[in-house]
C-alpha cells in the first residue's frame, strides 16, 4: 500500500493540474509600457480611430493602446461593456459610452466620476445638453467626444424635378414620397428609410414622430408610462400605417443606421433618416451613388407640433475598476480634445459637442450647413435620464416593434401593456432610500 | 476491490470539486437569487428578500409566458426534424461507398462551425438586399426582394433553419454511433430469409436505434430548449419581439437590465423544463434498453 502511494500522489497531482491549469488567469507580461484599454465602438470610419490611437501614442511615449472593438448596435455594445464592468474587470480602462448610459453606469458605481480632471470651466466649452447628459446627482462622468442629432436627408435632384422643397409635416413627406417614387420609373426607389429594428435606434426614430405630435415617452415627474395617450397613438399609427405601411420597403424593420443609409445612398430612398455622419458617407463619390445629391435639413413635425431630434452622441468614460485612472484620463482628454474632435468632424462627419468648432472656418468649409444646424444641437431632446434606462427601453422597443412590424396590431391594447409595464419599472425610483 | 475504490477517488476528486464549483454552485446561487430582488443599476435597495414574488412575477409576465411558448414551439419543430434528417444522414454514411470518410468529415462542418459565425452566415442568407434566398426566389429583379428577418413570422421560420442546418449532422453523428452497433449478421439472416430492405429498415434498424434516436432526441432538445447565439445575431428578438426565445429573454433581463433576481428566476425555470425533459427521455431510454436485455 504504502509502495503505491508516490504513484498515488503523482496521479492525483497531475489529474489536479490538467484541471485547473487551464483556469489560472495568465497574465501578460507587464512591459516597460503601460498599457491602456479601451473598448471602442464600431465606427464606420475605422481609419480616423486608427490615426487618432497612434498621434497619441506618438505624443505620449511609454502609453500604449489596447483597442477592442465592440458591435455597432448601441444595445449589444452596452451589453459587452456592462459585462466586464459588471466583473469589475481591470482590463477595461476606458470605453465608449452612448448617451443614455451615464445615469446607469453612475447609479451602479461602474463609472468613475471625473470631476477631478474635467473641471467646470472645461465643460462650458462643450454643448449643455451632451454635459447634462453626463452628469447625475452633480457629478460627470463622461466627457463627450462627439454630439448627434436625428436629420433628414433628401435626394435635392429627385425634389427639384417635382418642384418639391423639403417636407415641413411628416404627411407632407409621405406625400411628396408617394408622387416622386409613383412618377420615377425606378422599381428600386422607396420613399423613406429610417431604422426601425428593434433596438435603441428604434427608441430615437420614434421618439422624433410621438414627441413632434405633442406626445411622450413617459412622464419622468409623476413617474408614470404615457405610451398609452391619445398623441402617442396617433404618431405609432402614423409610423405603422404611412411611413412603414405606404412609403418604405418592409426590410426597415430589420434596419439600423449602416442598412438604412445603404439604401439611400445606393439611390433606392427619397428621404432618409440618420445622424450627422451620414452626410459623409452618402456624399462620398466611393461609397455613395447619390454623392452630391444629397441635400440636409431639420425634421418634420406634425401639423401643430414642433420638430423634434433625438438627441444623440457618444463619450468616453472611465471604469471605476481601471488601475490607471491617470493615464486613462490622457487618454480620455486626447480624444476630445479640440484637435481632435475637429479631425472627426472632418474626415468622419460627426458633430462636434465643443461649440468654438461650429464656427471653426475648417470645419465650416467641410460642413458649412452646421452652422445653422447648431440649433438642432442644442435643442436635440435627450432620451429621459434614469438608471433604469435600459428595462424601460426594451419595453418600449418591444412595443414599438409589435406595433409596427404587424399590419394589424392592436396598439391601444400594446401600448397599455407597455405603459403598465413600465410604471411598474418606474415604481422601483420611488423606494429612493439615497439621497 | 475497496482500495481500487479509494484510487478512483483519489482521481475523481479534482473533477469532482470542478463539477462542484463550476455546476453545482452556480445552479444553488441561481436558485438562492431567485428568490431576492437584486437591481444592478439601483444598488441602494440592496438585496430584498422577496420569496416566491419572483416566480408569480414570472407567471404573469406575458411576455415572458410568449417567449416560453416562442420557446416550446422552436423545440417542437426544429428537435424532431434534425432527428429525421440526422437519421437520412447517418443511412447514407453507414453505406459503404467510395468518398465516405471525406463525405462523413463534410458533413460535420455546420456542426463544427461556431454558431456565432453560422449565424452570421444565415443573415446575410435571408438579407434583403443581397441575400441568397431571394437570389433564389427572384433571381435578377432585386426590386422584389424580401426582408424575411423583418416578418414576425418568418423571421422564427429563419431561426429555425439555421438550427436544423447547424445541429442535424450531430444528431446524425449519435445515430450513425448506434447504427454501427447493430451487427452484420442481422441483416444477412434477413437478406437469406427474404426480407426487402425496407422490412429490414423498419423491423431491424428501426428498433435497434430507438435509443440511438432517443438520445439524439433528448440532447436536440435540450439544447434547442436553449437556444440563444442564433438570436444574439440574427435578430435580437425582434421584429414585434417573434424571436424573443427564453433564455434571450433571461439574458437580457440579467445581463442588459440587470435584474439579477428575476434573469435567476427565469433561468431556474429553464433548468426545471430542461430536467423534466431529460428525466423523461432517460426513463424512455432506459426502459428500451431494459426490454432488450430481457430478451
Amino acid at each position: 500500500m504504502s509502495y503505491h502511494k508516490p504513484k498515488l500522489i503523482a496521479g492525483f497531482i497531475i489529474s489536479l493540474w490538467s484541471f485547473f491549469l487551464c483556469l489560472v488567469p495568465v497574465r501578460a507580461l507587464a512591459g516597460a509600457q503601460t498599457e491602456i484599454r479601451f473598448v471602442n465602438w464600431k465606427s464606420q470610419f475605422p481609419k480616423v480611430w486608427v490615426e487618432a490611437l497612434a498621434a497619441f501614442e506618438t505624443q505620449n511615449p511609454g502609453l500604449k493602446i489596447v483597442q477592442e472593438i465592440g458591435p455597432h448596435s448601441s444595445t449589444e455594445f452596452h451589453d459587452l461593456v456592462t459585462q466586464k464592468l459588471k466583473n469589475r474587470d481591470p482590463a477595461m480602462d476606458v470605453f465608449f459610452m452612448d448617451v443614455i448610459w451615464p445615469a446607469e453606469f453612475a447609479a451602479a458605481g461602474w463609472a468613475l466620476p471625473l470631476d477631478r480632471f474635467f473641471a467646470a470651466t472645461e465643460r462650458e466649452k462643450f454643448l449643455a445638453a451632451p454635459v447634462l447628459a453626463n452628469t447625475y446627482r452633480g457629478q460627470i462622468y463622461g466627457v463627450p467626444v462627439f454630439t448627434d442629432a436625428g436629420m433628414l436627408y433628401y435626394r435635392k435632384d429627385l425634389l427639384a424635378r417635382y418642384g418639391f422643397s423639403p417636407p415641413r409635416t411628416w404627411p407632407e413627406l409621405v406625400a411628396q414620397a408617394k408622387t416622386i417614387v409613383a412618377q420615377e420609373q425606378d422599381p428600386h426607389l422607396t420613399g423613406f428609410s429610417g431604422q426601425f429594428k428593434q433596438y435603441e435606434g428604434l427608441i430615437c426614430n420614434m421618439m422624433e414622430y410621438i414627441l413632434s405630435n405633442g406626445g411622450s415617452l413617459w412622464d419622468e415627474d409623476a413617474l408614470q408610462g404615457t405610451l398609452h395617450h391619445p398623441k402617442v397613438i396617433e404618431a405609432v399609427r402614423f409610423v405603422r400605417d404611412r411611413v412603414i405601411g405606404e412609403i418604405s420597403h418592409r426590410g426597415v424593420l430589420a434596419y439600423q443606421e449602416p442598412e438604412s443609409l445603404a439604401s439611400f445612398s445606393q439611390g433606392r430612398a427619397v428621404f432618409h433618416r440618420n445622424w450627422p455622419y451620414a452626410w459623409e458617407i452618402a456624399n462620398d463619390p466611393k461609397r455613395s451613388r447619390v454623392a452630391g445629391k444629397v441635400g440636409i435639413t431639420v425634421l418634420p413635425a406634425f401639423p401643430g407640433g414642433k420638430s423634434v431630434s433625438t438627441l444623440g452622441g457618444w463619450q468616453l468614460g472611465i471604469s471605476r475598476f481601471s488601475r490607471k485612472p491617470d493615464p486613462a484620463w490622457k487618454f480620455v482628454s486626447f480624444m476630445s480634445s479640440l484637435q481632435m474632435q475637429k479631425r472627426i468632424a472632418l474626415f468622419a462627419g460627426r458633430a462636434p459637442a465643443r461649440r468654438a468648432l461650429y464656427r471653426d472656418p475648417d470645419v465650416l468649409k467641410k460642413r458649412p450647413e452646421f452652422e445653422s444646424e447648431l440649433d438642432v444641437f442644442v435643442n436635440a431632446v435627450p432620451r429621459p435620464r434614469t438608471p433604469v434606462y435600459i428595462p424601460l427601453s426594451n419595453i418600449m422597443q418591444r412595443f414599438f416593434s409589435s406595433a409596427i412590424a404587424v399590419r394589424d396590431s392592436n396598439i391601444e391594447s400594446l401600448a397599455r401593456l407597455a405603459s403598465r409595464d413600465m410604471n411598474r419599472v418606474l415604481d422601483l425610483l420611488r423606494e429612493r432610500t439615497r439621497p | 476491490m475497496s482500495r481500487g475504490y479509494r484510487v478512483a477517488a483519489y482521481y475523481l476528486l479534482p473533477s469532482f470539486v470542478f463539477v462542484l464549483l463550476f455546476s453545482l454552485y452556480p445552479i444553488f446561487e441561481s436558485f438562492r437569487l431567485s428568490f431576492y430582488r437584486l437591481i444592478l443599476t439601483l444598488p441602494w435597495l440592496g438585496q430584498k428578500f422577496v420569496g416566491w414574488e419572483n416566480y408569480y412575477d414570472l407567471a404573469t409576465d406575458p411576455v415572458a409566458m410568449k417567449s416560453l411558448l416562442t420557446t416550446l414551439l422552436f423545440v417542437a419543430v426544429t428537435a424532431p426534424l434534425e432527428v429525421v434528417l440526422g437519421l437520412l444522414m447517418a443511412l447514407v454514411l453507414n453505406e459503404s461507398f467510395r468518398g465516405r470518410a471525406a463525405l462523413r468529415a463534410v458533413m460535420l462542418i455546420p456542426w463544427a462551425i461556431p454558431t456565432v459565425v453560422s449565424a452570421q452566415m444565415w443573415r446575410f442568407i435571408f438579407n434583403d438586399r443581397y441575400g441568397l434566398v431571394n437570389f433564389f426566389l427572384f433571381g435578377g429583379q432585386t426590386h422584389l426582394y424580401l426582408a424575411p428577418l423583418a416578418d414576425p413570422y418568418l423571421a422564427v421560420v429563419a431561426i429555425m433553419l439555421a438550427d436544423i442546418w447547424k445541429t442535424s449532422s450531430f444528431a446524425a453523428l449519435i445515430i450513425l454511433a448506434g447504427l454501427q452497433t447493430i451487427p452484420d449478421e442481422l441483416y444477412e439472416a434477413a437478406s437469406v430469409d427474404g426480407a426487402t430492405s425496407w422490412r429490414q429498415f423498419r423491423h431491424i434498424t428501426l428498433p435497434l436505434l430507438k435509443p440511438a434516436l432517443l438520445l439524439a432526441l433528448l440532447f436536440r432538445t435540450i439544447d434547442a430548449l436553449r437556444v440563444f447565439d442564433l438570436v444574439v445575431v440574427m435578430t435580437q428578438g425582434g421584429p414585434a419581439d417573434a424571436t424573443n426565445v427564453f433564455q434571450f429573454y433571461g439574458y437580457k433581463k440579467t445581463f442588459a437590465e440587470g435584474m439579477i433576481g428575476y434573469g435567476s428566476t427565469i433561468a431556474v425555470v429553464v433548468f426545471f423544463v430542461s430536467l423534466l425533459f431529460s428525466l423523461l427521455y432517460i426513463r424512455l431510454i432506459g426502459a428500451r434498453i431494459l426490454q432488450r436485455s430481457e430478451r
